[in-house]
């Protein structure tokens, strides 16, 4: 084969009929580029909700799972092996769900080398009164600073500080939601009534937002002694102890070993977590299946131009053929043509596909529904381009190299005879 | 059957069998002496462009032996007799068949940059020699398809001689042009066969550029009847 005198005939088609060979670039660069703007949105989307729910979910949760379905204790009694038990409207055992030892639980996971953070805490539900507004909610007892490790609480405080929880006696940081809702603003003082009877006077030391409209319509933080206070309970009550592992990859196994360890329940995020999965595994599914269809149609369009261009091309096939070249330098002359559409086409793609990401993602959208969205966030990951860019130059290559083979075999006499 | 003619044939045979079963070529045998100026006649349908085909090597579907410079035809691989069409045989068609987003040089160039035997000056040297030769050398670097009828053929004699070919052949050269430009293409064959000693087969209908060969092989049915 003559490498160069082939790359000059591929070139000199190519540039001979600029408008095609645009045109066949084009329908490469907006395949490539809908293909990344689409990858990267419906999963930039997911990834984005994803991460705001994990964060918001402690990756191990510790606490005492209360059993309704205890046997009745009547079974144990030997004496009625024989007979059929029945008890009837039978009522849990009066216990709270209460762990036990938790300085002793939570000095352990502290030095253990795999966690980076633990934060005990116990919640209640109340009701927030200011005036007479009431809003029934939940609030968290918890140490601010150890929580602040699991959650970055600091980083959605909006309004006042997070440390005055630990200085100012009576403090409460409230979601961003629910202080819109009560109509209070910092430094304001509310009410807060729990199931117990009990109602505290509280003073309003921040604002927090965490993106999940949910959370932030619902959710308060005070101090355990605060919370303890509002149950009746004593200063070593806590019903949950929540964990933040180093590596979030190991929390499944770890939380088997500290289920196993301390017997109490120890939930990893991902089974918290399980049935927003399972609805991501079904949008997958159709993202993929959508990404592919628009894959192919490009494939096709592309697949459709090439062999156009290289049909029109049979008369200059057959002299090529007549004068000496042989059948792999007529596939060779067509696969560079082909393929210099696949690379350029590709390489603006990816470039285009970039841009349309960035414009889009540069529109305030504001969209406050299940999460709070500013904008809408691309997952620009390097797979998205490097699959596209693969696609691009595989899909120009057999869209060449198929249209090209069959010329290449066709017999430069019915060419040369047939005008 | 080596002889020591350049082109030999010995019981070619050629059918097609598409619509109908139809014998092209009927057991033809002739010689191609290196020097002559041949053209092969016969009516439409008689078989004579299919012979030059075959001839040529491009249509490689017939029984019987062929013999180009002294090989036997029939050994080679496609791509073999891709390599000896490119080195010794040159072409001139009715349609001129010139490559048209190329400039006339390049198109001249082409067979002898893909023979790939001579540095690429030396080739732009030969081929400029080859259109002052034909009288176009002022054409050069003009696009192959704007120029007219007989400027193209006379451009596609020059491309079928870069490579110093065995054998020139000519698939109805003159076909296409009026009787003044069909003279000179003669007269520049003729010079070619006079001053170098360049082989010509060309099949024609024109009957005044036969009768000026140095032989005329008649061809009707398939089958030679005079030569």
């Amino acid at each position: 084969m003559n490498t160069p005198t082939n790359w000059q005939i591929a070139f000199r088609h190519l540039r001979s009929k600029k408008r095609q060979s645009i045109v066949a670039m084009l329908g490469v660069t907006f395949g490539i580029a809908i293909f990344i703007f689409q990858g990267g949105l419906m999963t930039g989307f997911q990834k984005t909700f994803i991460e705001q729910t994990i964060n918001t979910s402690a990756n191990i949760r510790i606490y005492n799972e209360s059993k309704l379905n205890r046997r009745p204790i009547l079974n144990k009694v030997t004496a009625f092996k024989h007979s059929l038990i029945f008890v009837r409207n039978q009522k849990p055992k009066d216990e709270l769900p209460k762990i036990k030892n938790v300085q002793g639980i939570v000095e352990y996971l502290e030095k253990h080398p795999m966690v980076q953070g633990v934060s005990p805490n116990l919640s209640a539900q109340v009701i927030f009164k200011s005036g007479i507004t009431q809003i029934s909610g939940r609030v968290l007892g918890v140490h601010i600073l150890k929580e602040n490790i699991l959650f970055n609480v600091e980083k959605n405080n909006m309004q006042g500080s997070i440390k005055k929880l630990n200085t100012i006696p009576n403090g409460v940081i409230l979601g961003e939601g629910l202080a819109e809702l009560l109509g209070v603003h910092l430094n304001d003082n509310i009410q807060i009534l729990s199931s117990a009877g009990v109602s505290l006077e509280m003073k309003i030391v921040g604002i927090n937002k965490t993106g999940i409209t949910e959370l932030d319509k619902s959710r308060a933080y005070i101090t355990i002694r605060n919370a303890q206070k509002l149950l009746l309970a004593d200063n070593d009550f806590i019903t949950d102890i929540n964990i933040k592992v180093k590596n979030i990859d190991d929390s499944q196994a770890l939380a088997a070993t500290l289920q196993k360890k301390f017997g109490y329940r120890a939930l990893d995020w991902k089974e918290a977590n399980a049935n927003i999965f399972s609805i991501f595994k079904v949008q997958n599914m159709i993202t993929y299946l959508i990404i592919t269809t628009i894959l192919i149609v490009s494939g096709f369009g592309i697949f459709n131009i090439l062999m156009m261009i290289i049909y029109e091309k049979l008369p200059d096939i057959a002299i090529l053929k007549a004068i000496g070249f042989k059948d792999k330098d007529i596939v060779y002359i067509f696969i560079t043509e082909s393929l210099m559409i696949g690379l350029t086409g590709g390489l603006l793609g990816l470039f285009l596909g970039f841009l349309l990401q960035k414009l889009i993602g540069s529109i305030r959208m504001n969209v406050k529904g299940f999460v709070t969205l500013e904008y809408l966030q691309f997952n620009n990951s390097a797979t998205f381009y490097l699959f596209g860019f693969f696609f691009a130059v595989v899909v120009t290559a057999i869209a060449g190299y198929i249209p090209a083979r069959k010329a290449s075999k066709t017999d430069p006499i019915d060419i040369l005879r047939s005008k | 059957m080596p002889t020591n003619s350049l082109l030999s044939t010995h019981q070619l045979n050629k059918f097609y069998h598409d619509p109908i079963d139809h014998h092209v070529l009927k057991s033809i045998n002739l010689q191609i002496q290196q020097g002559e100026f041949v053209s092969i006649v016969g009516a439409s349908g008689s078989g004579k462009s299919t012979l030059l085909y075959v001839l040529s090597t491009m249509d490689t579907d017939y029984t019987g032996d062929i013999y180009f410079d002294n090989e036997l035809l029939k050994s080679k691989s496609k791509d073999d007799l891709a390599e000896l069409r490119n080195e010794k045989i040159g072409f001139v068609f009715q349609f001129h068949y010139l490559l048209p987003e190329f400039t006339v040089l390049e198109n001249v160039m082409m067979p002898a940059l893909k023979l790939n035997k001579h540095s690429k000056d030396e080739i732009y040297a030969n081929a400029i020699e080859k259109l002052k030769l034909l009288d176009i050398d002022e054409l050069a670097d003009k696009k192959a398809n704007k120029l007219s009828g007989g400027q193209q053929q006379r451009v596609a004699i020059a491309r079928a001689l870069i490579n110093q070919p065995k054998i020139i052949m000519g698939d109805e050269p003159t076909g296409n042009l009026d009787s003044k430009n069909s003279e000179m293409v003669y007269e520049i064959f003729r010079t070619l066969n006079k001053t170098f000693g360049q082989t010509f087969l060309i099949v024609t209908h024109d009957t005044t550029f036969a009768e000026k060969t140095d032989r005329i092989i008649h061809l009707k049915d398939g089958e030679i009847i005079k030569h």
